[in-house]
């Protein structure tokens, strides 16, 4: 439902954002991954319509938001990174003045502010001024503000960042439930891999204004590697058994020593079931094995030679 | 639109330490300067005024008679008998007493004291800087101005007013006495044409003349509304403060993608600025009314006037704050346009006479001051309250609509189209 095409930004000639494509579909949960500084920030603005592009385009179900931002404004929430509340109001106060200016009143105001309050749990201190919060409780009435209208399209930058864990998995619950049971379409930055990792199907990888990756977790590990490795405790080596091993499809190496063995196999051949009816035949007792898995994070250093966070 | 208002007001109200400053600083200020200025410039009850003035006294009141007889046969060419008839009538008037009788009357006391002194001894004092002036009467006088008075002629010799320099007490004191004089010749003058046999020479009111048959201007009045005025002006520093925090604070982004037009902000600001400008300056000047009875007995229409052009003021300040917010939302450096505004209003403020009288001021700064809103409104208000004239302010308040036009274009043309905001 919707596309960015070849989106950049340029601060001053400094290029900030460039060329990235990504699309949300109807109802997806995706994440936009990156550290700080990567460009995630002002790509949501582009796409938020705050900030206009220096070149490329938006497309909300084929028609481009650039020059008409009216619609995507009206079905999109945006958390912004920074709060966007007024200090000097209560949380119900807050969303009465942004729910008036979204044209909702009456009764339809009371119960918008209301639910919204309640999903992010603050119906009990809704009275109380903003600047009296907790943070993490500012950053819920941040979210809280972006759902008055019940937007289509929920778009958050950074939601935890700086914030106590309980906090942090209210608003990761929220989330999933905003996704899973109302169907809102979910574009969340992130620069935490575990988030993103929980929260949604498809995600993008972002470094130096770059999408440098892209696909649902399984497919970025698998750009990784195209290998897993597999290391076995066994109860007694035994030669045969190590041949056999050899045998197995998609096994490349076995390397043996002692009672250990480890075996590098081609990506999804289902080496473990093999691997224990073979033992089994030969009356070998398999005392202990794990896998090593590649990490996003260890994609991450894989694709841009540093580490996510700093 | 009605949401936006209610929010500025709102935020504003709970900011309570901005509050007490707008609103009881000025009503302070009013009652501090007053009772400061009290003593230097009152104009009602209390004097203010006390000169000291030196007389020298050369005329010999005992030889006056027999000079006057002399004068009147010599150079009038009168018959002895006419003479002698016209100094028996003189006989009655003692022009150097009347003088003294003048000075020291009960009206002029309090803003005169008289020290009967030498010459030499006197132009001493007001070299010293002890006295303020010195009044001499010269060898004849009373014999020179009475044949004067009869004869119709202005006299010979006068009153000799020396003064060391020029300060406004001596030339007020000169304006007394050139005030007496003339009514001193104007009295002999109606006194010979009725020929009354008894001369009963009526005093002349001491003080200044007034300007025009208006109601004066008092000190406290011009504090009440030179300090509602100028708190006035930094309230319209306030709101663009105000707009600053809701850039910074990512709040203004907000509205943006509520595709609410984002001029509503606009014009909401203005509107809570002309809320605020009103109920702060009629709050000061009916706070301070009631302790200092600024503007006492005044009529109905008065009052009318009043509200009125402090309507006008506060929507030339709406016209100011649009630009301010328009700017605000244009810069980078949020900080130092706030700084800037500052500057600008504390600017308006002193040229446009709100810290001290514009009158002090250069004359060249003066026409500059006329020219700020505030000057503007001031120099209206002050004509407002001495005449009540309708003719007199009809051109300060075009000049005040057409700046608040002015303003609100600016402010307009200034303001960022929506999506090109940062
Ligand atoms: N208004 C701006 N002017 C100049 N540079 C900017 C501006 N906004 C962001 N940048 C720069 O763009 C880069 C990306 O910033 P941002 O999008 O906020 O990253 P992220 O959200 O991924 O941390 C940073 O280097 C930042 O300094
Ligand atoms: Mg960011």
């Amino acid at each position: 439902m919707l596309e960015t095409i070849n989106l950049s930004k340029s601060f001053k000639g400094k290029k900030v954002v460039q060329d990235v494509n990504l699309y949300l579909n109807n109802g997806e949960s995706v994440g936009l991954l990156g550290p700080n500084g990567a460009g995630k920030s002002t790509t949501i603005s582009m796409i938020s319509t705050l900030i206009k592009p220096t070149s490329g385009e938006i497309k909300l179900n084929g028609v481009n938001t650039i020059d008409k931002p009216g619609e995507i404004r009206r079905i999109s929430g945006v958390v912004p990174q920074e709060l966007a509340l007024y200090q000097e109001l209560s949380a119900y106060e807050n969303l009465k003045f942004f729910g008036a200016i979204y044209k909702m009143k009456g009764k339809e105001l009371e119960k918008g502010i209301q639910q919204a309050l309640e999903f992010v749990g603050l119906e009990a201190r809704q009275k109380d001024l903003v600047k009296t919060y907790s943070g993490g409780m500012k950053r819920r009435l941040n979210i809280a503000a972006a759902l008055l209208h019940k937007p289509k399209i929920l778009i958050l930058d950074e939601p935890t960042v700086g914030i106590d864990p309980q906090s942090r998995n209210h608003i990761l619950e929220t989330v999933r439930m905003l996704n899973q049971k109302d169907g809102t379409t979910i574009l969340y930055t992130s620069h935490y891999m575990e988030e993103v990792e929980q929260l949604c199907d498809r995600l993008y990888i972002m470094d130096h204004g770059k999408i440098i990756a892209a696909g649902t977790k399984a497919e970025l590990l698998s750009i990784l590697s195209t290998e897993d490795t597999i290391k076995v405790e066994l109860n007694k080596m035994d030669e045969t058994f190590v041949e056999y091993v050899k045998t197995i499809e998609g096994v490349r190496k076995v390397e043996a020593s002692h009672s250990q063995m480890k075996i590098i196999a081609t990506k999804g051949s289902n080496l473990i079931s093999k691997l224990v009816h073979l033992a089994e035949k030969h009356h070998i007792q398999l005392i202990n094995f794990h896998t090593e898995t590649p990490s996003l994070e260890d994609v991450f250093l894989h694709l841009t030679g540093s580490k996510l966070r700093n | 639109m009605r949401s936006f208002i209610k929010k500025d007001l709102l935020i504003f109200w709970r900011d309570r330490k901005e509050l007490a400053t707008v609103l009881i600083l000025p009503i302070l200020l009013v009652l501090v300067l007053n009772f400061a200025f009290a003593g230097l410039f009152s104009n009602n009850e209390q004097s203010s005024l006390d000169l000291q003035l030196a007389v020298v006294n050369q005329d010999d009141v005992a030889e006056a008679m027999a000079r006057l007889n002399e004068k009147l046969v010599n150079e009038a060419s009168l018959g002895d008998q006419e003479a002698k008839a016209l100094v028996e009538q003189a006989n009655d008037i003692h022009p150097v007493q009347l003088l003294f009788d003048f000075l020291e009357s009960e009206d002029l006391n309090d803003w005169v004291t008289v020290h009967k002194l030498e010459e030499s001894v006197a132009v001493d004092k007001v070299k010293e800087g002890d006295l303020d002036a010195i009044l001499i009467i010269p060898d004849g006088f009373t014999a020179e101005s009475l044949y004067a008075a009869f004869v119709g002629e202005s006299p010979a010799t006068t009153l000799e007013y020396k003064l060391e320099k020029e300060t406004s007490n001596s030339s007020a004191l000169y304006s007394i006495i050139h005030g007496f004089i003339d009514h001193l010749n104007y009295q002999f003058a109606i006194q010979e044409i009725a020929g009354a046999s008894e001369p009963a020479v009526k005093l002349p009111e001491g003080g200044f003349e007034k300007i025009g048959a208006g109601e004066t201007f008092t000190m406290t009045q011009y504090f009440t509304v030179a300090m509602g005025a100028l708190f006035a002006l930094f309230l319209v520093a306030t709101v663009a403060t105000k707009t600053g925090v809701e850039i910074r604070e990512q709040v203004f982004n907000r509205i943006l993608l509520t595709n609410s037009h984002p001029m509503h902000f606009l014009i909401g600001k203005m509107v809570s600025t002309i809320c605020l400008v009103l109920l702060q300056i009629i709050f000061v000047m009916i706070v301070s009314h009631f302790i200092l009875d600024v503007f006492p007995d005044r009529s109905i229409t008065f009052w009318i006037g009043l509200i009125a052009m402090v309507i006008l003021l506060s929507l030339v300040l709406s016209g100011l704050a649009a630009v301010f917010t328009a700017i605000s939302l244009r810069v980078n450096d949020i900080d130092a346009a706030n700084g800037i505004f500052m500057l600008v209003i504390l600017l308006f403020g002193i040229i446009g006479g709100n810290f001290v009288p514009i009158y002090i001021l250069p004359n060249w700064l003066q026409q500059i001051g006329e020219w700020t809103p505030n000057g503007l409104f001031l120099v209206m208000l002050t004509d407002w309250i001495q005449f009540e004239e309708l003719s007199s302010i009809v051109k300060p308040s075009i000049l005040l609509t057409g700046i608040f036009l002015l303003f609100t274009m600016i402010g307009l043309a200034l303001f960022p189209q929506r999506g090109k905001a940062k």
